[in-house]
């Protein structure tokens, strides 16, 4: 019964990674205009993207000229934002859908447009003011700003309701930040540290875990400097990552966005769309690593056959295409059902980078030991995603907090559908 | 004709074809080649055809782009994509039968007969069939002068333009007289990747659907494909140690 004849086999083993099944296809791509989106974002990807990675990784250096042309030339960098403040009004899956094909070229650079697109501007575009979004979400989807998001800090990670960076109401509305924030990708544009443009920057405004605001920072304020630029990362070495340091930065009462001491519901907001992204952002890296290591193992011979027909190599093509499809499944599925400007998928949002994380990872490692030495040298592509592959499991939520999110929200569940 | 543009609407022709990057396979049957589950995409000429419209249209050139194709019901779709290049509406004549040079350039005249361009712009062939039959046949049916091949075209005034085209001893450029029926070469243009904010514009883009039989056309074909082989397979290469060992065994092989 579970019998594949061999032409059914082979025709199967030809198509594609990119053409799937008619049910799952729209599940991936549900309208034509997602479909016409993943056709662009890979032509771009491809051609434009792919061929600038490892010298960029090897420099460390972000690729600021072609940033901008994905606003400017694509329209990509306010994906989600309606199409009055400059944006293409696309849904979470339409995000989903970029990161995806960006990463499959290059996580690096496609983590400073998260950073950018994401963790700012789709933040402003749900939490923001109509005079806020405005001000700054035309120049940030167009390219003309690079922008970012301030959350952790030198002692504060998963801890994030203890940040100490706070802001003082002065007596004409202003607010003075004092603090330091850090791992802050796109924190600085430039070797020689230059500052991004403008920053969503979470601050204490008072004691205890809700006592935390949201505050628009722009670049050339007095007392905003750039902290270090880390260099030396395992993987994402093509992102740039900075600390920012607030010496009595005064920002005027219209940089607050959101209620004072609302900020915890903006950042659940975003998390939720920042870890989907970063979910995606491995499955990237888990489809070119599968890409990588199949097309190798066609072409590679070993003990007079190509590699492929070696039982070892085939459990590690196979595992790695199933765990992938398991990983893109859940993503998407969970894509569809998250509305921009909702909260309460902890469980889901959560649950897909736990699984996509570690998967591509784990993948990548594969594809390393079906190139064997060549997988281990960066020309090979396989190495360098890998090392980029194992930030996902720390940045955007560590696993262990994504462990401690779920476990909480499954306590309240009985049943499970 | 002319309205704001220096002349008028100008008609693209696009066609569905299979991807540039899928491994094509001969089907068993030898009827054909596997389409079933094959990535197809809009014929990279033809892509290049649409780029130059919607740069004619950007210039103030043309007043209207129209993408035209005949084919299946999915080749809905390499419309949309035309239109979130920038093109303005679709006509899509459906038909699941082969799509073969003469009765799509019998149909391409119909519509151009009712939709009257200054310029029918094609790709110079389509990557599936390579036949580079259809700009010249339709040029053909309508008596209107064909500039084929096209590496640049320049508008010299609203009733003509001159068309460069690479030949074996250099560049010709023919002075053709409006309407016209020009095909895209390769360097006419690299296409533009279509932009999101496009792409979701695309779907409010009007796409008119036809028949072949509204125009008339029977689309079956006058040729008949009796079989489809792969290529002969390419025996390896030898590796020689010096000029003298190369030109022993061309000699020995009766090369030269």
């Amino acid at each position: 019964m579970f019998a594949l004849t061999s032409s059914a086999l082979a025709t199967a083993c030809r198509r594609s990674l990119s053409t799937a099944a008619p049910a799952l296809a729209s599940l991936y791509n549900p309208t034509e205009e997602h479909e016409l989106l993943r056709q662009t974002v890979r032509a771009f990807a491809d051609s434009e993207v792919r061929p600038q990675a490892l010298e960029h990784n090897r420099e460390e250096k972000f690729n600021l000229e072609l940033f901008r042309r994905l606003g400017s030339e694509l329209g990509l960098l306010g994906i989600t934002v309606p199409e009055e403040y400059g944006g293409s009004g696309m849904d979470a899956v339409g995000a989903v859908i970029a990161h995806e094909e960006l990463s499959a070229a290059d996580p690096a650079f496609t983590l400073s447009y998260l950073a950018h697109s994401m963790l700012f501007v789709n933040n402003l575009a749900v939490n923001g003011s109509h005079e806020q979004k405005l001000k700054y979400l035309p120049k940030a989807c167009s390219g003309e700003f690079v922008c970012g998001m301030g959350m952790s800090e030198p002692a504060v990670g998963t801890d994030v309701l203890n940040l100490t960076t706070t802001a003082r109401a002065n007596d004409d509305g202003s607010w003075t930040l004092n603090g330091a924030k850090m791992w802050i990708t796109n924190g600085t544009v430039s070797k020689d540290r230059e500052l991004g443009d403008a920053f969503l920057v979470y601050a204490r405004t008072a004691e205890g875990p809700k006592g935390i605001s949201l505050f628009l920072v722009d670049k050339g304020m007095p007392g905003f400097e750039p902290g270090a630029k880390i260099e030396d990362k395992l993987g994402m070495r093509a992102s740039s990552t900075s600390g920012l340091v607030f010496e009595d930065v005064v920002v005027p009462a219209d940089a607050l966005v959101g209620e004072v001491n609302g900020a915890t519901l903006c950042m659940m907001r975003n998390l939720e769309i920042e870890r989907l992204t970063l979910a995606a952002m491995s499955l990237g890296i888990a489809r070119r690593s599968i890409e990588v290591m199949n097309n190798y193992s066609t072409e590679r011979m070993a003990y007079g056959k190509p590699l492929r027909e070696h039982g070892q190599m085939k459990a590690h093509l196979a595992n790695s295409y199933a765990e992938y499809m398991a990983g893109r499944a859940y993503t998407y599925e969970v894509a569809s059902r998250l509305e921009l400007d909702s909260y309460g998928n902890q469980l889901d949002t959560d649950g897909v980078k736990l699984f996509a994380a570690d998967m591509a990872k784990d993948v990548a490692d594969r594809a390393i030991q079906v190139l064997g030495g060549y997988g281990y040298v960066g020309e090979y592509e396989v190495e360098r995603l890998y090392r980029d592959a194992r930030l996902i499991s720390i940045g955007g939520g560590t696993n262990e907090a994504h462990q401690n999110n779920m476990s909480k929200v499954m306590a309240r569940i009985q049943q499970f559908e | 004709m002319a309205a704001n543009g220096a002349f008028g609407r100008v008609l693209v022709g696009v066609k569905r074809v299979i991807d540039y990057a899928v491994k094509v396979r001969v089907k068993p049957d030898k009827s054909g080649v596997e389409t079933v589950n094959v990535k197809h995409s809009l014929n990279p000429f033809c892509e290049i055809a649409v780029e130059e419209a919607v740069r004619m249209k950007e210039a103030g050139l043309a007043t209207e782009v129209v993408a035209v194709c005949v084919g299946p019901k999915k080749a809905q779709e390499n419309i949309r994509s035309a239109l979130a290049m920038g093109a303005d509406r679709g006509i899509h004549i459906e038909t699941d039968e082969e799509v073969a040079p003469l009765n799509v350039a019998r149909i391409l005249a119909e519509v151009a007969k009712a939709e009257e361009p200054s310029m029918f712009i094609l790709g110079k062939q389509a990557i599936d069939d390579d036949s580079n039959q259809t700009g010249q046949l339709l040029g053909g049916f309508l008596g209107w002068p064909q500039g084929t091949m096209a590496s640049k075209i320049e508008p010299v005034s609203d009733t003509a333009v001159h068309v460069t085209r690479e030949i074996d001893g250099g560049l010709e450029t023919l002075e053709l007289s409006l309407p016209a029926v020009v095909t895209a070469d390769l360097r006419l243009n690299k296409p533009r990747f279509a932009a999101l904010p496009n792409i979701m514009k695309a779907k409010r883009k009007k796409i008119d659907a036809k028949t072949p039989a509204d125009f008339g056309v029977d689309m079956a074909s006058s040729l008949q494909t009796l079989e489809v082989n792969e290529p002969p397979v390419r025996e390896a290469g030898i590796m020689v140690g010096s000029v003298d060992e190369l030109v022993e065994k061309l000699k020995g092989d009766g090369l030269i």
